[in-house]
């Protein structure tokens, strides 16, 4: 049990990313105009950006 | 209020460290034992206003854009009540009242993602520990100024931060090691809801009615309630270890902080009743060494 709540504690980061960034992203990126480039979709840019970053704070312990 | 003003001798100094106590202490009872109903009214008010927004925003009543500031605000005022029923000033243990403070206490602390009781017990640690650089909880707040404040107010909510193992070592020091695993539940159910509502088409309503709010609010809660009233956050002693100071905000933009060393030294005060038990104490507190400002 005590394993599974620090594996969940641990993952917290790249869940939050997954979980709200990456939506919040795509969303925002809607409700503003905003194109993707290159032909991507918003939703595959957000997975980019807001999945890369929670992995940046996956591994550093840091999201700034 | 308890009793009549104490009568305070012109001069002081010829007062044993005895007798100031009793003076101090009498003023203090005087401004305690009754129940801050505006602390109250202030908690179910705060978390009836920050619930409606939703509805009022998902309804298109409300546009997002006004909600956000009146979230922002709801999300700065979670904390003070909360604080009054951390040290029972609304109502004691085994009084009357007793299920209202633990009821203001529960039914709002979760809106800042803690349990009450973790808050209870890292608050009154933070009291017993005051600016030690070991113990204290909020000893990450310290800062050089109010810019760096700010920042580190923002780098204790990093995953990493030292302030969560303080949190933690808190809470195992009290043998309250149960409450560690119902934190990490309601930022569970924190990150659930928050992704509950960006995947069906709300992330804006999540983003700005509750987590970027929050953000906000914690820094300012932290600059005014942490920083402020202990900076440099040095001294340890009784007397010194909080002080007065003059907010450029004033005392209700600061949340009544500028007499956090009343609250300190007599904690069961009530916030609103601070600034007047300061000021009919403030010849003591200067008889006492205390750091005070121009106020």
């Amino acid at each position: 049990m005590e394993r599974a709540l620090k594996l969940v504690a641990a993952l917290l980061p790249i869940a939050f990313a997954f979980a709200f960034l990456v939506p919040v992203f795509d969303q925002g990126m809607q409700a503003l105009g905003i194109n993707a480039p290159f032909g991507l979709s918003t939703l595959t840019l957000a997975v980019i950006i807001g999945g890369g970053w929670g992995l940046v704070a996956q591994v550093t312990g840091r999201w700034i | 209020m308890n009793a009549q003003k104490p009568i305070i001798p012109a001069d002081l100094s010829q007062m044993s460290d005895r007798e100031l106590r009793k003076l101090e202490l009498s003023i203090a009872r005087k401004y305690s034992g009754q129940v801050p109903w505006i602390a109250v009214i202030w908690a179910f008010g705060n978390l009836a206003c920050w619930l409606s927004l939703w509805p009022l925003v998902f309804l298109n009543i409300l546009p997002l854009w006004a909600a956000f500031p009146i979230a922002t605000i709801n999300m700065a005022l979670v904390y003070l009540p909360t604080h009054e029923a951390q040290h029972d000033i609304i109502a004691r243990p085994g009084t009357k009242l007793r299920w209202l403070n633990e009821l203001v206490g529960h039914a709002t602390s979760w809106m800042l993602l803690m349990p009450f009781q973790v808050l209870r017990v890292s608050h009154l640690d933070h009291h017993r520990h005051t600016n030690d650089p070991e113990l204290d909880v909020d000893i990450t707040s310290s800062a050089s100024g109010p810019w760096h404040a700010i920042w580190n107010a923002v780098q204790g909510r990093q995953p990493n931060a030292k302030r969560n193992q303080d949190y933690l070592a808190s809470l195992t020091r009290n043998g309250r090691e149960d409450l560690i695993v119902l934190s990490l539940l309601y930022r569970i159910g924190f990150i659930a809801i928050l992704g509950t509502l960006a995947w069906n088409g709300f992330a804006m309503e999540a983003l700005l009615l509750w987590w970027l709010p929050y953000q906000i609010a914690i820094t300012y809660i932290v600059f005014f309630l942490s920083w402020a009233p202990h900076h440099p956050a040095t001294h340890q002693t009784r007397y010194t270890n909080t002080r007065s100071w003059k907010s450029a905000v004033g005392n209700i933009g600061s949340m009544g902080m500028q007499f956090h060393i009343v609250h300190h030294l007599h904690p069961y005060i009530p916030l609103h009743l601070t600034p007047a038990a300061y000021r009919e104490m403030r010849p003591i507190l200067e008889a006492r060494g205390c750091r005070l400002g121009e106020i």
